[in-house]
Formats: C-alpha cells, structure tokens, sequence
C-alpha cells in the first residue's frame, strides 16, 4: 500500500516536473518565411573534347526603388553593370552619387546623355542617401 | 542576436494550426503559403544594406547565390560576378575551391574557353615573342608549387568611416590555396627581356563594353622590372589540386605572393613586356593608396589635393577569429576552443593573440601547421568565461619584421588595406 502512494506521488511528481521543464524548452517552432531557400543548378554535361564549359551566370532581380529616373537607370548603367551596383551601395551621400554618375560618363565613357545623367543622378539622390534610402 | 527573442505571432486559422504543429508544415499542407509570409519575413531577413555607419557582420550582407562551379556564396554583384566567402569556410588552412571569393571587374567573362585555340601569350618588348598551349605549360617547365593568400584590395571596405563607393566587402574577399603552375621568371627569361624595359604588364580574357581602350572596356595590371616579386610569380593552372574554377581564372592564373588580387590576373593569356609605364585606368587612377602609413588619410586632405598616391602592393598583417562566431551563447564555467586564421604579405605570422578585456591583458595562442610565409596560418587557443555577460574578443597577429597590428582604423577614398585588430562579441550565459 506505502509503495503504491509512493509509485503514484513519484507519477504526479514526474508530470509536474515535465510541465516544468517543457515551460522553459521552445521546440518545434517553424516559421513560414521562404528566407535561405534556393534550388539547386543542373549539372553541365561535359563533352571529352578541348572546350571546358560552365552554365551561364545567374541574374537574380534587383529590386530598385520606384520613381522618376528607374527607367534611366535600368537603360543605361545595365549597359555595363547590373544595377545591383547601387542597392549594395550603403547608403552615399547625395554628392557621392553625382560624383559616381560623373565618373561613369568622363572616366569610363558611358556616353549617357547630360539630360539622361541628371535624371539618373536625381533618382539616385532621391532614394539612396542617407536621409532617403529606406530597408 | 535575437535567440531569446518570442515568435512572432500569427493570425485566424494558423495562429491555431501553427500553435499545435508548426505554421510551416501546416501552412503547406493547406496550401496557404501566399496568404502567409509577405509581412512577416522581412523582420527576420538580415538588413539588406548596412550605413551609413560601419557594417557590423563579419560578412557583407547580401543574399546567398549559387554560381557555376561554387556553393551558396555571398552575392555582392552578378554582372560582372563579385561573391563573397562566408566566415565558416575559414576554418582551415586552404580555402575550398567552390567556397572561394570571386571578383570581376567587367561584364564579359568566359563562360568557356577551348585549349585548342587558347595559348598564354609572351610578347612586348622581348627578344623572342612566345606561346604556349596549356599541354605546353605543364610539359615543357618543371612545375612549382606554393601557398599563397589571395585578398581583395576592397576586402573589409564596409568597415570603413565615413563608407565610400565600391564592393561593401565584409571580411570575406580572401582565400588561401596551394597554388601549382610554371615560374613566370621561367617564362620571362626565355622570352628575353630587352634591354631598357620598365614593367611587365598582365591582360586576362575579360572585356567591357566601355570604348576600346578605357577602364571600362579592358583591365591591365602591371608590375615594375625591378619588383623582386616577379621573380617569385606563378603562373597557376592547378589551384589545391584541381583545374581552376572558371570564375576564379580557368585555364590559368597569375599568382603574385604577398600581393593583394587585383595582380593576379585571372584567365591570364597576354605578358606583355612594356618599354614605358603603364598609363592605363587600372594602375595611374584605380587601385591607388596614399603614400602614408597603413594607407591612412582623411576626407579632407583628399578634397584639397594633398594626398599623394601609389600603386597598391602587399598586404598587411591581418588576423580573425573564425570559432566561436557569436551565433551561440557559450555556458559560463565551459573551455571553449579559440580558432582562425592569419597572415602578412610582409613575412611569416610569429604571434597571434587574443584579449577578452578589450586589450589589456593579451594571451597567446598555438600556430597550427606552417604552409609558408604566404600561406593562412591557423591558430587555436583555450577560453573560459567565468562568468555570465558580454564579452568581446580581440585578435591581433604579428608577424617575423614586427608588423602588427593596429587598434585604429584605416580610411582612404579607395577603401583599402584594412587591417584594424578584430573583434567578435560574445555572450556568455549561466550554465545552471
């Protein structure tokens, strides 16, 4: 009979504890984001000749800020570069980014048109200083 | 950071589905994957830019992209193709070949190349202009090997205060490989250097659409006749082991020990041995560091003309803590492993320390093997936290001229040759 009490205390007692412990442990907490999630790329099929080979690069999209001048710089600066250029940038002062789209035309002969080269200038001064790029 | 932080919550039907089993499982299982997400997400997604203050990760923070012969790396750019290395992979000596950073500097890069039209090319000013076929290369010239580190002249530009334009690198525009190839002296000497020559100048295959001639249309680096260094060159078509990844310079490479990237040309095919300077963009404009100590200057000095300038060249002692990484809490009382990694341009690594009371007091650590004075140099040491708190670690490597390095911070308009003491922060958390 004291052995059965005891069996049945040591019982109740183990509940408790667990109801404890499973307080203090988070488990099994899934999240819905897609963040990290990638495919995998298909393998080349080689050929046993003289040409060595890979896929092409990949382009993921950019995702640049809407506003006046976008199609500027989707037009132009993609001639070159992606525009990826510009959202890893932090964020630059607004005389910074003049002085980048002036470079592009008289140092590396980007040829954009003056009228063309204010516009992308103010499109990047409107959405990628300090006081206006946003997360 | 946010390890204690509580779930974020969730509405109506998976509010209670997501209670019992887990949104995720659930949410697919009824197909609510779109109504799910699009607000929640982001709050967990690393910032997708840093500044304008400093970047506070170890790595830059861009999203993780699979390119051509490479695992999931960190994408800076893709066109042309700039990945960074994650921390993780610095754990030993050798970089993997499929981990290992990749920076370009214009859009056309090769996506294939067939050896049965491409030769190296020796011409200039030389006695004897010359080609070789790969085959030829590893045929006709008794190959060398040697273990060297490859760093970014931009590596760690996200550092810098105030930020300046170009690749917002973290710390991981660097690698390490063991580097197999002909002696470019070997090359050079057969050729024949004519008298009265100045610089040996490096052109790879890639191209850009700027006009012919400009920075934009090609990328040449060159190095002086005298530079003892090129008597030290590589010319690598084994990198660990294995063929060159396309990205980092299939069929071959110029491997400059000592030197930051920007020397090493990638897919090299033309040494041309110039009579005159090199006046391109790349040497006289890009690639420049004042002639000051560390590199250092200011804004200022830069906007009145007063900064003089020179080609960039070796690299400064760096060292960096690679485990434990701040992801997890450590118990208070536990002995926990130190590890990294270090290496100078200017001799072999001596010492590598480690403070956990922001510089005070310095301990030493155990070098792992020696690859060479161009080589990662592993090292290892013990930790144990006391007690529970906050604690940053620093690391600093010196090296065998007494190069070591320094508490303060590096700023040029070029983002170059950072090489401030490192440090990590680390929680420690009670153990019962």
């Amino acid at each position: 009979m004291k052995n059965r009490v005891q069996s049945i205390l040591l019982v109740v007692c183990g509940v408790a504890m667990a109801g404890l412990l499973s307080a203090d442990l988070k488990k099994g907490y899934y999240s819905p984001a897609e963040l990290g999630s990638l495919w995998q790329a298909k393998p080349v099929e080689h050929l046993p000749d003289s040409n060595y080979q890979v896929s092409e690069y990949p382009v993921p999209p950019v995702d640049l800020t809407r506003g006046d001048g976008l199609q500027d710089v989707q037009i132009y600066c993609n001639t070159c570069h992606s525009p990826r250029y510009i959202t890893m940038q932090p964020p630059l002062p607004a005389a910074t980014w003049e002085a980048e789209v002036n470079k592009m035309n008289k140092t590396f002969g980007a040829a954009i048109p003056e009228e063309d080269a204010q516009k992308i200038i103010r499109y990047l001064q409107a959405h990628y200083t300090p006081e206006t790029r946003k997360q | 950071m946010n390890a204690t932080k509580p779930c974020p919550s969730r509405r109506g039907l998976l509010k209670i589905l997501g209670a019992a089993s887990g949104g995720l499982a659930v949410s697919r299982w009824l197909g609510l994957d779109l109504a799910l997400g699009q607000d929640e997400a982001p709050g967990k997604a690393v910032e997708t830019f840093t500044g304008p203050g400093p970047n506070a990760h170890w790595n830059s923070v861009g999203p993780y992209v699979t390119e051509p012969q490479k695992v999931p790396l960190l994408l800076l750019t893709d066109r042309p193709v700039q990945l960074e290395t994650p921390r993780h992979y610095f754990r030993t000596a050798f970089t993997p070949n499929e981990a290992f950073y990749v920076r370009w500097h214009l859009e056309g890069i090769p996506n294939a190349v067939d050896l049965k039209n491409w030769k190296l090319q020796i011409e200039g000013n030389v006695n004897k202009p010359l080609a070789f076929s790969l085959l030829e290369l590893m045929q006709k010239f008794k190959p060398v090997s040697l273990a060297a580190v490859n760093q970014c002249s931009g590596n760690s530009r996200s550092r810098l205060q105030p930020r300046v334009p170009g690749g917002q690198w973290g710390n991981g525009a660097m690698g390490n490989a063991m580097w197999t190839g002909v002696r470019l002296r070997e090359l050079l000497d057969i050729a024949g250097i004519k008298k009265g020559s100045l610089q040996v100048q490096f052109q790879g295959l890639e191209t850009g659409h700027g006009p012919q001639g400009l920075g934009s249309s090609i990328f040449l680096k060159s190095l002086d006749i005298g530079n003892p260094v090129l008597g030290e060159c590589v010319v690598a078509y084994l990198m660990n082991g294995e063929p060159l990844p396309m990205l980092n310079g299939f069929p071959v490479r110029l491997v400059v020990p000592g030197y930051f990237a920007t020397y090493w040309t990638k897919c090299l095919t033309w040494i041309r041995v110039l009579a005159a300077s090199d006046e391109n963009f790349w040497m006289k404009t890009g690639y420049r560091v004042p002639d000051t100590a560390r590199g250092n200057t200011t804004p200022e000095d830069v906007k009145q003309g007063k900064v003089k300038t020179v080609p960039i060249g070796r690299l400064p002692v760096r060292s960096f803590l690679i485990s434990p990484d701040g992801s997890c809490k450590i118990p208070a009382g536990m002995t926990v492993t130190l590890q990294g990694i270090a290496f100078s341009g200017f001799g072999r690594v001596e010492r590598v320390e480690v403070s956990d009371d922001q510089g005070k007091s310095w301990m030493g650590t155990r070098l792992g093997d020696d690859y060479g004075a161009y080589s990662f140099r592993t090292w290892e040491g013990s930790w144990t936290p006391k007690s529970p708190g906050r604690y940053s670690l620093a690391v600093r490597a010196t090296d065998e001229k007494n190069n070591t390095q320094s508490d303060e911070a590096v700023w040029n308009p070029g983002g170059y040759l950072w090489n401030r003491i490192e440090r990590q922060e680390v929680v420690v958390g009670n153990a019962s």
